[in-house]
């Protein structure tokens, strides 16, 4: 298991190389540059600060002394704002971006696959029908959508639920709603199809014939086994959801993440654009390594024979 | 009292698809004496599993349907086909047990097979978790599983096919049944163990003494294990008699075709092997006459017509057939299924 782990970073680490150098290269090949917005900047002045950053050099001098800041988890400072190191902007909004998060995934994954189990055990009757509904409606309509109307109804017309901002509790209830519809649709739409596809196998039948009531076949034989195909994609969703959701924290002004993630691209903010995809991708990287050995856990035909085979 | 098992009187079952009513088993009679085995024998798709799964009361409903009038005498005293889900829980494991046609599928692969074992005897015996693994080790030696104080932590993965039949026979056999159902129990095996896992059934059925009903299309496995044999064909019975009866009498032309499409060892001549002809018909909408007419080379203008009724042979052996009819014409049967050798 160790050496799994340990071989499983190790692979790691190169996927970030491969990803670092690519968007290193990609972001120096977009039009413009850090500057490109200064207009009223003189040739003289520009000049300077190019100097100053370093962007004067030929790019894979760039390079290398990026991978050497890196190496010490030095991110360098934005260029948008001149007084933040990366490291303070991710230290500060990542934590906000994970709480909300974390919450939304919890809502999706329980209410998600409750419906999916609902769906499932009554195939085809009414509540198969209002569980996909409710799922259909979570994938066809964006947070764009539902999460404006949710502050306008609750938050301003019903006056149940503050309307934006990030406070107390009561503040958080709306966005997370908001960002785990989507989430909680997919997996209610997952859990249905493994659900069905589980019941239908032979073992269940056993169980049945074993005379265990309905409970127990459900719960202690189908779900476990309709779990499986959920939990590949629960890790994935976590570090999408946990990395700051930029239209959710827009919709109610959450100070999460997600907006310096889209800013940094659109000013060309080289070092923040490095920073939020280096953290991005090895938040995702941990998460698909935790993913396969949960899947281990709850799968013992996958379980990993000793020294890691 | 009755020493009938099982009273199967009939049955039938349906499926409502979206095609239509899909007539599986029509009126199915059988009885099943205490400790013996019969075997139920025919063609893929002639009703075999869904009468075995209907007395487990297994079938799915919908879309499934045990017909209004069907009844499933058990010892002597309970109608399956009346009791409700709940009481039906009780009887199933505990009274009756079923081994499924693949052991490779018929095991949740994400549970401990001693916990599977254990699950019907906590259910069923009220034993502590300890006890019922106790007893998992215990089933499993008996099944001749090498080493069971190891294995019964094992998950069916780490089990060939052969070991899973076993297993499955341990889970089906801890609690004692009365009835133990088969569907198939061989067929998803090779053939050194299908000898091994029939055998295993034969020592067991002594030891415990259960009935057992054996679905399969294996004549030889019939021979091997059963006393008695009930041939289906199209949903209903068309002949039931003894092993000696059906084997070196046969009075259903559908039986001897069945008989004369295996080889068979005591024949010298290098006979080819004689296929039944065209295909079962389509229980959506069952022919009028003898499902069986169509492909019958003796079939004559009443077949089409009429069902024929049940004729007995002797006290124990009956065929569904015209030809049983005393105005029926006499007909040679085949050489090959005791039929005089003119040649």
């Amino acid at each position: 298991m160790l050496r799994f782990i340990l071989r499983r970073l190790i692979y790691g680490v190169i996927t970030l190389w491969v990803l670092i150098t690519l968007t290193f290269i990609m972001m120096h090949n977009l039009p413009g540059d850090p500057f490109a917005n200064s207009q009223k900047l003189s040739k003289e002045a520009l000049a300077v600060l190019k100097k100053t950053y370093g962007l004067d050099q030929p790019i894979w001098v760039q390079y290398g002394s990026y991978l050497k800041k890196i190496v010490s988890f030095d991110f360098g400072i934005s260029f948008n704002y001149p007084t933040r190191t990366v490291n303070e902007v991710l230290t500060q909004t990542f934590p906000t971006s994970a709480e909300l998060g974390m919450y939304a995934i919890i809502v999706a994954v329980l209410i998600g696959l409750t419906l999916g189990v609902i769906a499932a055990l009554n195939h085809n009757k009414t509540w198969d029908y209002v569980a996909m509904l409710t799922a259909i409606v979570g994938v066809a309509a964006p947070a764009l959508v539902i999460g404006p109307l949710l502050s306008y109804f609750i938050g301003v017309k019903l006056g149940w639920l503050p309307p934006a901002l990030w406070k107390g509790p009561e503040y958080k209830i709306l966005p997370t709603i908001t960002l785990a519809f989507g989430t909680l649709a997919t997996m209610a739409r997952m859990m249905r199809t493994s659900m069905l596809d589980v019941v239908n196998q032979d073992y269940i039948k056993t169980a049945r014939s074993k005379g265990l009531t309905k409970f127990a076949v459900v719960f202690k034989h189908t779900i476990r086994n309709a779990m499986l195909p959920i939990i590949t994609i629960l890790g994935v969703a976590v570090v999408n959801i946990t990395t700051g959701a930029f239209v959710v924290e827009q919709i109610f002004a959450v100070p999460g993440m997600g907006k310096f993630f889209v800013q940094s691209i659109t000013t060309n903010d080289y070092t923040m654009i490095m920073g939020m995809t280096i953290f991005y991708a090895a938040l995702l990287i941990v998460a698909i390594m935790i993913t396969d050995v949960l899947y281990g856990l709850i799968d013992p035909r996958i379980r990993l024979s000793k020294g890691g085979k | 009292m009755s020493n009938n098992i099982l009273e199967v009187k009939d049955l039938k079952v349906s499926f409502h698809t979206y095609a239509g009513e899909v007539h599986a088993v029509r009126g199915v009679t059988f009885n099943l004496k205490k400790g013996e085995a019969l075997a139920i024998v025919g063609e893929s798709g002639c009703g075999k599993s869904v009468t075995s799964q209907a007395i487990m009361r297994l079938i799915a409903t919908p879309p499934g349907e045990i017909k209004k009038g069907s009844s499933i005498i058990f010892d002597g005293k309970t109608d399956i086909a009346k009791l409700t889900d709940k009481q039906m829980e009780d009887i199933r494991g505990s009274e009756m047990g079923m081994i499924f046609q693949d052991p490779m599928t018929s095991l949740n692969p994400t549970m401990k097979i001693g916990r599977q074992i254990a699950e019907g005897l906590i259910k069923h015996q009220g034993l502590s978790k300890q006890a019922a693994r106790e007893r998992a080790i215990e089933m499993l030696r008996l099944v001749g599983i090498p080493n069971p104080e190891g294995r019964v932590d094992n998950y069916p993965h780490q089990f060939s096919g052969g070991m899973r039949q076993r297993v499955m026979i341990a889970i089906a056999l801890a609690c004692n049944p009365k009835l133990l159902i088969a569907d198939e129990p061989t067929t998803a095996l090779d053939v050194t163990i299908q000898a091994q896992i029939l055998d295993l059934m034969r020592d067991l059925q002594e030891k415990t003494g259960a009935s057992i009903i054996l679905i399969t299309h294996d004549l030889g496995v019939v021979a091997d294990i059963a006393q008695r044999v009930v041939v289906m064909y199209a949903g209903k019975v068309v002949e039931q008699g003894t092993v000696d009866d059906i084997f070196y009498n046969p009075q259903h032309p559908y039986t001897w075709g069945l008989m004369r499409s295996v080889p068979r060892l005591d024949h010298d001549d290098n006979k080819e092997l004689i296929p039944i002809e065209g295909t079962p018909p389509d229980l959506i909408a069952p022919p009028k006459g003898c499902a069986f007419a169509a492909r019958c080379p003796y079939a004559m203008e009443v077949c089409l017509e009429q069902d024929p009724d049940v004729s007995k042979v002797n006290a124990g052996h009956s065929a569904s057939c015209w030809l049983l009819h005393p105005n029926a014409p006499k007909v040679e049967r085949p050489v090959e299924v005791g039929g005089h050798n003119h040649g």
